[in-house]
């Protein structure tokens, strides 16, 4: 460590690189925070975490109890064992003792992407209503044609604020909460939609999975959906991870420099139909190019296509990597998928997960630099290399099946919460102030009386 | 490296032969043994561990109640241990509380609900003195606890509710003791002027009792003057003996008012001031309160008093005067139990000595108040010296009871009744006292009749109803013709087949006289039964041994009658001391009542007689049978001697007295 800082003020290395060195060090140290607890207020299974967008300080957490409570994961409240355990509690929570609260499981709380001033609960007393955070009062509610299993917000969105709402009913609903009506009712589902997920590319792009065992992708601006992922459409080899960042860089600064990425790539991959998608430069121009080859397909091709599963069985969480292009399905058939979303085609990376929650929607996460996916597998929760599927670290501290993770990736801590009430914080371990205060406390020692 | 695979070996042998017991606990050595070699190295603790959830694996609940009886005996020594089975943590309660409904506890029911009721309690242990090192250990006791609502025994908060109930009894007790001393600060100065009044009384009646001695202790003094020139010294101090003697007061009839009043005022003192006292004292000790300066003068003004009762009682036993009838109740309420239990039914020449057996306190201040060799001093210690002795002899009893059982072969035996709360008692019953205020209207009524004790003791004087045990009579036996035995149940003698004597299983007699004969007896019975003859008068007389017997028989008849001459002697003599009694008795209450009590003394003496001829008769008529006259004869003996013992009617206070302890108690 200490070489590493004489390195980077030398200028050896440079300083953004020290700092993803350190932070995968902390992050794949990850362990049982003794340290911190979150004291949960909630008397159900807790399913649904999310740390606010622009802070990353506050937390958010939906219950079955129908309660949404929210956390301050910066400042404790209190302290115990003379400030060796940092204690937690619940800024405010809304419950069912609100007056406008749910009646029922709240299965999914997030955050207002801008800013901390709202926040959107979806419930299975079909209700979506959202909550100014200052007031702790519902301020728009929508009422949904069955249960709310999933709803999101685009992170990126700069020219809507769209909900998206996935429900017990085959259409998605885009819920706008400018002027609290539905905007969009998204149909082509053959069963309810468990996962809804906003592209971190595009603002228009949404992708859904559902109880049919579909993932569709869908842009907004569009009737119908463009793609339906299928698990058979296969595409070999994992990309090397610096092949992808500087896919990566290049398309956050430069389209030719990502078509010349994506080339590369496509060399590697021996793409069946490489020719066909010799363009790759902007979003926009990719869904024309689909457009076109669904039109071009159309009309025998669709039914075909409209007819793929991504799993068998349910699709019970979605979750697209930061640089947006690719996407992580997990399934009731106990399996995770790593999606190209640019091919639209399963990587084959074989995560080796054991069982899945199969009858809730469950959250995973993602961390950048250690490319790492955060999955609950029933009372554990795993950490799989994103490119090449092993498990890295078994994260065991909940008594009844994990619903959520939620990573933080500006602390490096892990979230998870459960069937058993608890809201548990997994931090990197063996640090050194960690150790230090071990020492003044000092209880836990050997103690061999005889 | 092999060492290590050595020692290894060790630690998984003894784990495993440690779990293998049925017992309820690991055996404590080889838990030590275990301890030993894991304390020395890492490597045998991850092992030792490892082995212990293995064996936790396992399908047997038994096993997995000890293994966890090891689990937490490392546990709580060896940090590493902690960490190695936190680690696994979950899966170590689910295999030991059985919490998931698909992996139940194994086989023996028993011990899988001991298992689980042990978990649960280690897990507390474990939680309240590592939980905060270990989150997984917080996680696990608030999931058991809050979410599976497992009852948890819940040491800490027990050990705060006795800690908190036992303050609050402090406190009370506390409240209760400043409650009375402040009651008994308001009430101090009467409290000290009923004593000082008590005490100036006595004093008072004292002199009064001295005074009317006075008239024979002038003549004494001169009598001392003029035998001055007796120089002998031993003569003198027989002379100063008997002087002390004089001093001695004894009760008359024209004192007996004074007596009574001094008597009283003694008893109250002791019985009521005393204790008072006392308890005021110690309740002055105990007590803290903020006003240190009263309490102090008030425990020093309650020392005074209690002085002074001390002192005025010195005196009056100085005096030689015996409050043994009142303090009679304090000594007894200091001697133990068991003594009286041993006591209680033995006859009254142990009893006289069993009185002065007690009361070590006081006798202690009295030793040492008397420097003066008084007789009464002097009785005291012979009869102190006595009393030890047979305390000693009771010890002795007691380790082997040979003293007790003679007592108590020799003790009658009563029923339980009234009268035996004053057994033996000397305190006259007044005759008139009722407890109530009528006026009677038929004739004046003197209400200072008394009945005198010996004369109270003999209308209490128990008939006695003798039972006699049911024996079963023994069938005849004899042989029959038509085969079997005689059943006829007849007490001496069988109408058909002569006396009744033992016979064997076939009918043939069996001749007992004494165990030496017992062979030949057998031999002649067997030579019997190889004759096969049968039995009948003539043979049986004919039979050597049966002669014998005949003439034993007739010896112990002769006997008998002798002793039954004795006997009736002896009745007749009792019936004439009765009779001697009763005449004393009726001229005793002519003397002593008026017309009234008179009657009623008449009466009850009537009474008294008809009673007693009727036991008379009674026990004549019993004398007749020949088996339980002896008995009768002792009981009643032993009955009139214990009536018109005047000794042991003397003795009889602390059969009250004892009583009236129990009461207390």
């Amino acid at each position: 460590m200490w070489k590493a800082i004489k390195d980077r003020e030398t200028g050896r290395i440079r300083s953004n690189s020290f700092a993803n060195r350190f932070k995968s060090r902390r992050i794949l140290s990850l362990q049982l925070s003794n340290r911190k607890d979150f004291v949960s207020p909630h008397r159900g299974s807790v399913n649904s975490l999310q740390v606010d967008l622009t802070e990353g300080r506050y937390l958010l957490s939906g219950a079955a109890d129908g309660s949404a409570a929210v956390f301050d994961v910066q400042r404790a409240t209190d302290y115990e064992a003379s400030g060796l355990i940092a204690k937690h509690k619940c800024i405010f929570t809304v419950d069912k003792q609100h007056d406008n609260g749910h009646k029922f499981a709240i299965s999914s709380a997030i955050w207002y992407p801008i800013d901390t001033g709202l926040f959107i609960t979806g419930s299975y007393d079909h209700y979506l209503k959202v909550w100014d955070t200052n007031t702790a009062q519902a301020v728009v509610d929508f009422k949904m044609p069955g249960k709310v299993y999933r709803t999101a917000m685009s992170s990126m969105a700069m020219s809507h604020t769209l909900i998206a709402a996935g429900t017990e009913d085959v259409q998605v609903r885009l819920c706008d909460i400018a002027s609290g009506a539905f905007s969009h009712t998204l149909s082509g589902h053959r069963d309810g939609v468990m996962s809804v997920e906003w592209s971190t590319s595009s603002e228009w792009v949404l992708y859904t999975g559902g109880c049919d065992g579909a993932i569709r992708f869908w842009d907004i601006r569009r009737a119908g959906c463009f793609r339906v992922l299928d698990q058979s459409q296969t595409q070999l080899g994992i990309r090397p991870p610096i092949l992808k960042r500087t896919a990566v860089s290049s398309k956050f600064f430069s389209a030719a420099k990502s078509s010349l990425g994506g080339q590369n790539r496509l060399k590697t991959l021996q793409s069946k139909h490489a020719g066909s998608q010799s363009v790759k430069g902007s979003f926009s121009a990719k869904a024309s190019t689909e457009k076109s080859r669904q039109k071009r397909i159309h009309p025998g091709m669709l039914s075909t296509l409209d007819r793929a599963t991504a799993h068998y069985g349910v699709v019970t969480g979605l979750k697209a990597t930061n640089d947006g292009m690719y996407l992580l399905s997990a399934g009731s058939d106990s399996r995770i998928r790593l999606w190209d979303i640019e091919s639209g085609r399963n990587t084959l990376v074989n995560f080796e997960t054991g069982r899945i929650q199969t009858n809730k929607a469950i959250q995973l996460d993602t961390s950048d630099d250690p490319a790492l996916v955060f999955v609950p597998c029933m009372k554990t929760v795993k950490t799989f290399g994103m490119w090449s599927g092993r498990t890295t670290l078994m994260l065991r501290g909940h008594y009844e099946s994990v619903n959520t993770c939620c990573f933080n990736s500006s602390d490096q801590e892990l979230y998870t919460s459960g069937a058993d009430r608890q809201i548990l914080v997994w931090s990197p371990g063996g640090s050194v102030e960690d150790e230090m205060v071990q020492d003044e406390v000092a209880e836990d020692k050997d103690n061999w009386s005889d | 490296m092999e060492g290590r695979d050595d020692g290894g070996g060790k630690v998984i042998g003894l784990i495993e032969k440690a779990t293998k017991s049925t017992a309820q606990e690991v055996d404590p050595r080889l838990l030590k043994a275990i301890k030993s070699i894991v304390r020395y190295s890492d490597s045998e603790v991850r092992l030792s561990a490892q082995t212990l959830m293995e064996l936790m694996r396992h399908n047997h609940s038994q096993v997995r109640y000890l293994t966890l009886f090891i689990i937490d005996e490392l546990f709580m020594r060896s940090k590493l241990f902690r960490t190695l089975i936190i680690e696994n943590l979950d899966q170590l309660l689910s295999l030991s509380v059985g919490f998931r409904s698909n992996l139940p506890l194994p086989a023996p029911p028993a011990a899988a609900t001991m298992l689980r009721s042990k978990a649960i309690e280690f897990l507390e242990k474990w939680n309240l003195s590592f939980g905060l090192h270990y989150k997984e250990l917080r996680l696990g006791f608030d999931y058991l606890k809050n979410t599976l609502k497992l009852k948890f025994p819940d040491l800490q908060a027990n050990a705060a509710r006795i800690q908190r109930e036992r303050q609050e009894r402090e406190m009370k007790t506390k409240e209760i003791l400043r409650n009375k001393f402040d009651s008994l600060r308001d009430s101090f100065g009467l409290f000290k002027y009923e004593i000082e009044v008590t005490i100036k009384e006595i004093k008072e009646c004292m002199e009064i009792v001295q005074w009317r001695g006075d008239d024979g202790v002038p003549l004494a003094i001169l009598d001392e003057e003029d035998f001055e020139e007796i120089r002998c010294s031993h003569l003198r101090q027989i002379r100063l003996d008997s002087l002390k003697q004089s001093d001695k007061v004894e009760e008359t009839s024209e004192n007996r008012v004074v007596f009574d009043v001094l008597r009283e005022q003694c008893k109250l003192l002791v019985t009521k001031h005393l204790i008072s006292v006392q308890e005021g004292i110690s309740l002055l000790i105990r007590v803290d309160v903020s006003d240190n300066r009263t309490r102090d003068s008030m425990l020093k003004d309650l020392i005074d008093i209690r002085n002074n009762i001390l002192a005025a009682k010195k005196k009056w036993e100085e005096a030689g005067f015996t409050i043994s009838s009142m303090t009679g109740t304090h000594e007894n309420e200091e001697t133990n139990e068991e003594e009286e239990d041993i006591w209680e039914e033995d006859d009254g020449k142990v009893r006289t000595n069993s009185v002065k057996n007690v009361a070590p306190v006081m006798r202690s201040q009295q030793s040492e108040n008397s420097s003066l060799p008084s007789s009464s001093d002097a009785n005291r210690s012979t009869s102190e010296s006595r009393s030890n002795k047979v305390s000693n002899t009771k010890k002795v009893g007691s380790s082997g009871d040979s003293l007790r059982d003679k007592l108590i072969s020799e003790a009658p035996v009563m029923n339980w009744g009234s009268q035996l709360s004053n057994w033996d008692s000397t305190t006259e019953v007044r005759a008139n006292y009722r407890g109530l205020e009528l006026e009677s209207h038929w004739g004046r009524v003197d209400h200072d009749a008394v009945i005198p004790a010996e004369k109270i003791a003999e209308l209490n004087l128990q008939a006695t109803v003798y039972r006699e045990e049911r024996t079963e009579t023994p069938p005849c036996r004899a042989p029959l013709k038509k085969g079997g035995l005689c059943q006829r149940r007849d007490l001496r003698v069988c109408p058909f087949h002569g006396p009744i004597v033992p016979r064997d299983d076939e009918g043939n007699p069996i001749i007992q006289e004494s165990p030496l004969d017992e062979s030949e007896n057998q031999t002649s019975s067997t030579t019997g039964t190889n004759k096969d003859v049968p039995m009948d008068e003539t043979t049986s007389d004919s039979d050597p041994n049966q002669l014998a017997r005949q003439i034993a028989k007739q010896a112990l008849k002769n006997i008998r009658e002798k002793d039954k001459e004795v006997m009736r002697k002896r009745a007749k003599l009792v019936k004439v001391k009765v009779k001697e009694h009763n005449q004393e008795v009726l001229r005793d209450a002519a003397i002593a009542s008026t017309s009234r009590s008179n009657v009623i003394d008449e009466e009850f003496d009537r009474v008294f007689a008809a009673r007693k001829n009727k036991k008379q008769t009674f026990s004549s008529m019993r004398r007749k049978k020949t088996t339980a006259k002896d008995r009768i004869s002792q009981r009643l003996l032993s009955n009139r001697v214990k009536s018109t013992n005047p000794q042991q009617l003397a003795q009889g206070n602390d059969e009250k007295c004892r009583d009236t302890s129990a009461n207390q108690w």
